[in-house]
């Protein structure tokens, strides 16, 4: 699976600096765009936050380890996202776009690339070993927490009396607490008309359930409308199917981690590139929340397990 | 020489001040009590009770510190005290103390919370000296919760970005066993029962040990897995006359607490100690059981690597350890007397095989509990591009009729 992507060819070391706007690469990007965003609200061609990682191989000769890493967690993204490249075109982000354009480059083309800038990473990032292969593991996503503006006043007691699935008590808790089935969520409503949507397992069930809720709001006679919708936490977890010896972890890795069983049964590591919190059991099941894009989870799961894997033959 | 003055001693109000080699002294002249000598500096208040004054109290340095601050101190000098810490430690918890109650998330917290941040600044820095404190021992200290603790600790933690090294569970075996009242015999220790420390405290410690090897102590909170040990160690040093003392009773004379979780690692010990036993040449004849196997504690903790390399296959056999669950448990009490057979039949029969080997994993993986699985989104979830169209009869389904709504109102009447 990797060895096609890993090219031979005679590497070019230009060093120049990330995301230069007047690469060859970006020129083949915005004309890919076209066909695909037609219905997109805005095309920045400003590309200077966009996240280049996923360009092929040969590029990145320098940063061998690296783009490995990168290109095993981007293939298991292929394959997971593989029927979704037309998919949410109503909100262009970062992830989207890297995503879109994917698609197309899926194959090296030496040609075009005349200039190579090796893309090293700036910040620092949490310990590596060199990877030789991808974990083969997809952390599964459990919760997304997102929230939309409704931008209206609400009467949440009105809400409680028309709505079967409100329940408000203002003494416990000032918002309405509003369910509904298919997708299976919840959502905390504000008299300001801000709203919190919680328990979808994907961003586009989130946005369709927080979709609902405004349609229920809708019905019940108040202007509602849907601004600002927005993932602000995602929580995947997944099983590395060995124990881990939490007490080495801790000691190794001890300005990530904090292991107190008097406190918690598992280790608490705060990863730093990512941004991720990742709670590590010694069955072996790790949890990752913190996340806003999935991406991210996805990536600090690739990070964290070959530190574990070193555990392993350690015990 | 003030007309108020007394002397402490014999009561009598003549008071002289005399100069004994140029330092002033006052003097009670009835019985020659000397009552200050060569003060150097006063308030007017200890001017009435003669007494010396402390630096912080002369020259107004606690003037300058809020009461909340100054309560705070002196709460760190006590619980310092109480634990019989060294002065550097009290030092340093000051000084942790300071900083944080500074920090905009202490400042204005519950008096409860600035009780706990004391406990917090001084369990820090016992652990930052690897002074093996507990969490339990701070917390029935101040009558504190322990998750208010928890979460003020882990702010302290976070805010005054501080590291502190895990809990080294050999330090906190000594500190453990010095807490229990066995090592005298008295009226409640009857002579059998007490014990020698050292060799009770290195008998606990391998113990300890072995039960981390074993993954009995991981993720799982140290104190009872340090109780349970100290009951097999004491029970295993004369088994003659302890074999018959209960774990409670065990606790009851020690005068220690029996955590609850102690019964489970006691049972899981007790488990890896028989498992090791059939693996022994000569205590296969003997048919250990988990009573008896008290008695060879000795034995089994001297040739413990071995024993654990040969009783336990290696953490590898993810495949084996469905199979070996459901075997392993069943038969562990008769693991000692089946091993003979086991061993005969080990080319032929695998099931058997594994039953008496069972992976070095840790008992949550060992036995799993039934837990329902939240399935991955099906294809069909899978697609949902979360712009689809929302019909109105689904949304309906959410909204109450008028009846129902005429129903609620009356129900909730009171409300």
């Amino acid at each position: 699976m990797k060895d096609d992507l890993s090219s031979a060819g005679p590497q070019l070391y230009t060093p120049m600096s990330p995301f230069d706007t007047d690469l060859p690469i970006q020129a083949a990007q915005s004309a890919s765009f076209g066909s695909h965003l037609d219905q997109s609200k805005e095309l920045s061609t400003d590309f200077s936050s966009v996240d280049l990682s996923f360009l092929p191989d040969d590029l990145n000769q320098e940063n061998g380890e690296q783009t490995r890493l990168e290109d095993g967690h981007e293939m298991q993204r292929e394959q997971y996202r593989s029927q979704s490249t037309e998919q949410d075109s109503g909100f262009l982000n970062d992830s989207n776009l890297s995503q879109l354009s994917y698609a197309d480059a899926t194959q090296p083309s030496p040609e075009t690339s005349g200039a190579c800038p090796p893309l090293t990473p700036m910040t620092p990032i949490t310990p590596m070993t060199p990877v030789s292969e991808s974990s083969g593991i997809v952390p599964q996503l459990q919760n997304i927490v997102s929230t939309v503006n409704l931008a209206c006043k609400l009467d949440l007691k009105n809400i409680a009396l028309h709505a079967r699935n409100a329940e408000y008590n203002p003494k416990r808790f000032a918002a309405v607490i509003m369910r509904i089935r298919e997708p299976r969520t919840t959502a905390l409503i504000f008299s300001s008309g801000k709203m919190v949507c919680t328990g979808a397992k994907s961003e586009e069930q989130s946005r369709l359930a927080a979709r609902k809720y405004a349609r229920v709001v809708q019905k019940l006679g108040f202007p509602a409308k849907f601004l600002d919708f927005k993932i602000q936490n995602m929580v995947g977890s997944c099983d590395v199917r060995f124990p881990i010896r939490l007490e080495g972890l801790v000691l190794t890795h001890q300005q990530f981690s904090s292991y107190e069983p008097e406190l918690f049964p598992g280790l608490i590591y705060r990863m730093v590139k990512p941004r991720i919190v990742l709670l590590i059991f010694v069955s072996g099941k790790v949890v990752l929340t913190g996340a806003k894009e999935r991406s991210e989870i996805y990536e600090a799961f690739e990070n964290i397990y070959p530190i574990l894997k070193g555990f392993k033959k350690a015990s | 020489m003030s007309g108020q003055k007394k002397c402490p001693d014999c009561g009598s109000s003549e008071i002289v001040e005399d100069a004994h080699y140029a330092q002033n002294q006052l003097v009670c002249a009835d019985c020659g009590f000397i009552l200050t000598e060569g003060l150097l500096t006063t308030t007017f208040q200890d001017e009435e009770h003669l007494q010396e004054v402390t630096y912080s109290r002369s020259t107004g340095q606690n003037e300058q510190l809020s009461r909340c601050k100054l309560r705070g101190i002196k709460r760190v000098q006590d619980l310092c005290k109480v634990l019989y810490l060294p002065a550097v430690f009290e030092d340093t918890a000051l000084s942790y103390f300071q900083r944080a109650i500074e920090h905009p998330s202490f400042h204005l917290v519950s008096l409860e919370k600035k009780e706990i941040l004391v406990g917090c600044c001084v369990f820090v820095t016992c652990r930052q000296h690897n002074w093996p404190l507990t969490m339990g021992t701070i917390c029935s200290l101040l009558y504190a919760e322990k998750e208010l603790f928890a979460s003020v600790y882990l702010c302290v933690l976070k805010e005054l970005e501080l590291d502190v090294p895990a809990l080294s569970l050999t330090d906190l075996v000594k500190t453990h066993l010095n807490s229990f009242k066995l090592f005298q015999s008295s009226a409640s220790v009857p002579a059998k029962f007490a014990e020698d420390k050292e060799k009770m405290v290195a008998r606990t410690i391998q113990i300890v040990e072995l039960a981390s090897e074993t993954w009995l102590v991981t993720g799982r909170h140290p104190v009872p897995i340090v109780t349970a040990a100290a009951y097999l160690a004491w029970q295993s040093l004369q088994p003659a006359g302890r074999l018959t003392c209960t774990f409670p009773r065990f606790c009851k004379l020690a005068g220690t607490d029996l955590p609850p979780p102690a019964h489970l690692r006691l049972k899981e010990l007790n488990d890896v100690l028989l498992r090791m036993a059939s693996q022994l040449a000569w205590l296969r004849v003997l048919n250990v059981d988990k009573k008896t196997v008290v008695k060879h504690i000795g034995d089994l903790l001297q040739h413990r690597h071995f024993l654990l390399r040969s009783s336990f296959s290696s953490g590898d056999t993810e495949d084996q350890s469905a199979t070996a669950a459901g075997d392993g448990s069943e038969s562990s009490p008769q693991a000692a007397g089946g091993s003979a057979q086991a061993e005969g039949r080990h080319p032929g029969g695998k099931q058997k095989c594994s039953s008496v080997r069972r992976p070095l994993l840790p008992p949550c993986l060992i036995n799993p509990r039934k837990r329902l699985r939240t399935a991955a989104l099906s294809p069909s979830d899978q697609a949902i591009t979360g712009d689809e169209a929302i019909s109105d009869s689904e949304i309906e389904q959410y909204l109450r009729s008028q009846e129902e709504m005429r129903e609620f109102s009356k129900a909730q009447a009171w409300h």
